[in-house]
């Protein structure tokens, strides 16, 4: 009985593998880093993937609005769905950072988490990518017209056994405008999509404005608690260097040199760590958008979902790292140095012994 | 050299597709994010949490103080009951006495009252045997007396007669006292 099932089940799927690769094949997919342009105003081109991120910031303030409304002390539905993430997200950072600065780097690295974890989320929904403005060239899709009401509309239309592919003009192709020029007089439409969706993290600028808002609040918690000049220390630490020339000995001079190469060094890594910020994100995404985009394009049906669960998996994972390594950056720029306290411990000492000698000379 | 490196890096950003605006416009996105869910979730969210973590709390040290009260409430009872069975063992032992006391008197009592009963009865035996011996004597001098007329055939003055009865019954053991030795004297006659 269960074997029959099973096989059933197999057969199925191999139906609608075929019947995928039959019918559904679309045109050859472009694939592209920049964001497309859908609308000018001025001199600001609104991309995509701008109006994506908008919908993701709308989607998740709409969402929390709704949950917390009233944050009650015992939660419901949907407030206790986002209060159990949220708290144990809460939990994990304050279990890497400890009580006070877990409270303090919570909201910055909550957010990066759940603006990245959502926008990954959000782009897997088929209606990325795929819907979009159709803009006329001598290359791209070749799509049927239609009309819908007021609005012209075109599409891309089934693929069939003698025609296995949905038509697609090579830009390469040195005949590209010509047969453009074929399919126009046959009423076709000839151009490119540009989406109306698009994943936010396969437009460089978002993984680099998350990681620039990032870099802001890791200098931002090093400067609040070690202060300006303590922090800046760690990379222009000239004081060994300038001692050791002072006192004229040359082991200081060299421990200072050290010093200060390694604060050059570190300089160097917090500009480094901006740009693998950005680029481990936007390559993660972009990769797998493309991947889901091929899959799509060359077995439509079925085997596309593993994908879809890897690209789930890798989304919480990518999401994850970036609010992590926020965190830990922060602890680093927070704790750095000596420990905090040992000027306070040596202070401490200093006041004692001066106590000591007081009551030494009261005793005299 | 560096103008057309720098012109190179910012081709290179732009064939990237990164630009300023889309550059703002994300960081500006990603603020107002911030600040929206740091009021909207964040903060009433870690309040609620410290007042959810406060009241747990709280019901946890009432509890633990319920707990401190019901093992002294506990305690007391248990010193209660002990305190009520040593009053008891000493009410029962108060009485235990008491009824010793009160048997050892009914003892005595008894022992008395018998005391007394036998003394009485002894007394009457002793009055019964007196009156019996009297009687008995009376008789007997009266027996003598006749006796004595009918041998002497003459009648002594009984006055003076029974005068002499009692002289020698005097000296006889029969006389009363008792206490001599009956040996060897013999009524006289």
């Amino acid at each position: 009985m269960k074997g029959i099932r099973l096989r059933l089940v197999i057969v199925g799927l191999i139906i609608l593998i075929l019947a995928g690769f039959v019918f559904l094949r679309g045109p050859t997919p472009h694939i592209q880093i920049k964001p497309e342009t859908l609308y000018s105003f001025w001199k600001i081109n609104i991309t995509n993937t701008m109006i994506t991120s908008w919908l993701v910031v709308a989607l998740m303030i709409g969402l929390v609005f709704l949950a917390s409304r009233r944050w009650e002390l015992v939660p419901r539905g949907v407030q206790n769905l986002l209060e159990a993430i949220i708290e144990a997200f809460y939990n994990l950072v304050v279990s890497i950072a400890g009580e006070n600065n877990g409270r303090r780097f919570f909201p910055a690295v909550a957010t990066i988490f759940f603006f990245v974890l959502f926008a990954n989320w959000f782009s897997l929904f088929p209606i990325f990518n795929v819907i979009g403005l159709g803009q006329e060239e001598e290359h791209g899709f070749v799509m049927e017209k239609v009309d819908l009401g007021p609005l012209p509309a075109t599409y891309v239309s089934l693929s069939s056994p003698s025609q296995l592919q949905g038509q697609t003009i090579d830009k390469d192709d040195p005949e590209a405008a010509q047969k453009a020029e074929e399919e126009r007089d046959k009423g076709n439409f000839v151009g490119e999509i540009r989406p109306f969706l698009r994943g936010v993290n396969t437009d460089l600028n978002t993984p680099l404005a998350l990681a620039i808002m990032s870099a802001i609040f890791v200098e931002f918690w090093g400067i609040s608690t070690l202060g300006f000049f303590a922090y800046g220390r760690k990379f222009f630490n000239l004081g060994g260097l300038l001692r050791g020339i002072r006192r004229l000995s040359p082991s200081q001079v060299f421990q200072g040199v050290v010093d200060a190469f390694v604060g050059f060094l570190e300089l160097v890594s917090e500009m480094v760590r901006l740009i693998s910020f950005t680029f481990r994100l936007f390559g993660n995404m972009f990769a797998g958008e493309v991947v889901i985009l091929m899959f799509t394009f060359l077995i439509p049906l079925v085997l596309t979902l593993p994908f879809y669960g890897l690209e789930l998996f890798v989304g919480l994972i990518q999401a994850f790292i970036f609010a992590a390594l926020t965190l830990v950056f922060g602890m680093i720029a927070v704790a750095h140095g000596e420990p905090p306290g040992a000027e306070e411990a040596e202070a401490e000492v200093h006041k004692t012994q001066t106590t000591e000698s007081q009551l030494v000379g009261s005793e005299q | 050299m560096e103008p057309v490196f720098l012109a190179g890096f910012v081709d290179g950003l732009k064939t990237l597709g990164i630009n300023l605006p889309s550059l703002l416009a994300q960081l500006i996105n990603f603020t107002i994010l911030l600040i929206l869910l740091s009021i909207f979730a964040y903060k009433p969210m870690m309040r609620m949490l410290d007042e959810r973590r406060r009241r747990i709390q709280e019901g946890l040290e009432a509890a633990e103080q319920a707990k401190q009260s019901a093992a002294r409430a506990e305690q007391d009872v248990q010193a209660q009951l002990e305190r009520a069975r040593q009053e008891g063992q000493a009410v029962i032992g108060q009485a235990q006495q008491i009824a010793a006391r009160i048997q050892e008197e009914a003892h005595q009592q008894a022992r008395q009252d018998a005391e007394a009963l036998v003394d009485r009865a002894r007394g009457e035996i002793q009055l019964e045997r007196d009156s019996a011996i009297a009687d008995l004597r009376r008789e007997f001098a009266g027996l003598t007396i006749e006796a004595a007329e009918k041998v002497i055939g003459q009648s002594l003055d009984p006055k003076a007669h029974r005068r002499l009865i009692e002289e020698a019954l005097a000296e006889s053991t029969l006389g009363g006292d008792g206490d001599q030795p009956p040996s060897g004297s013999e009524p006289r006659s």
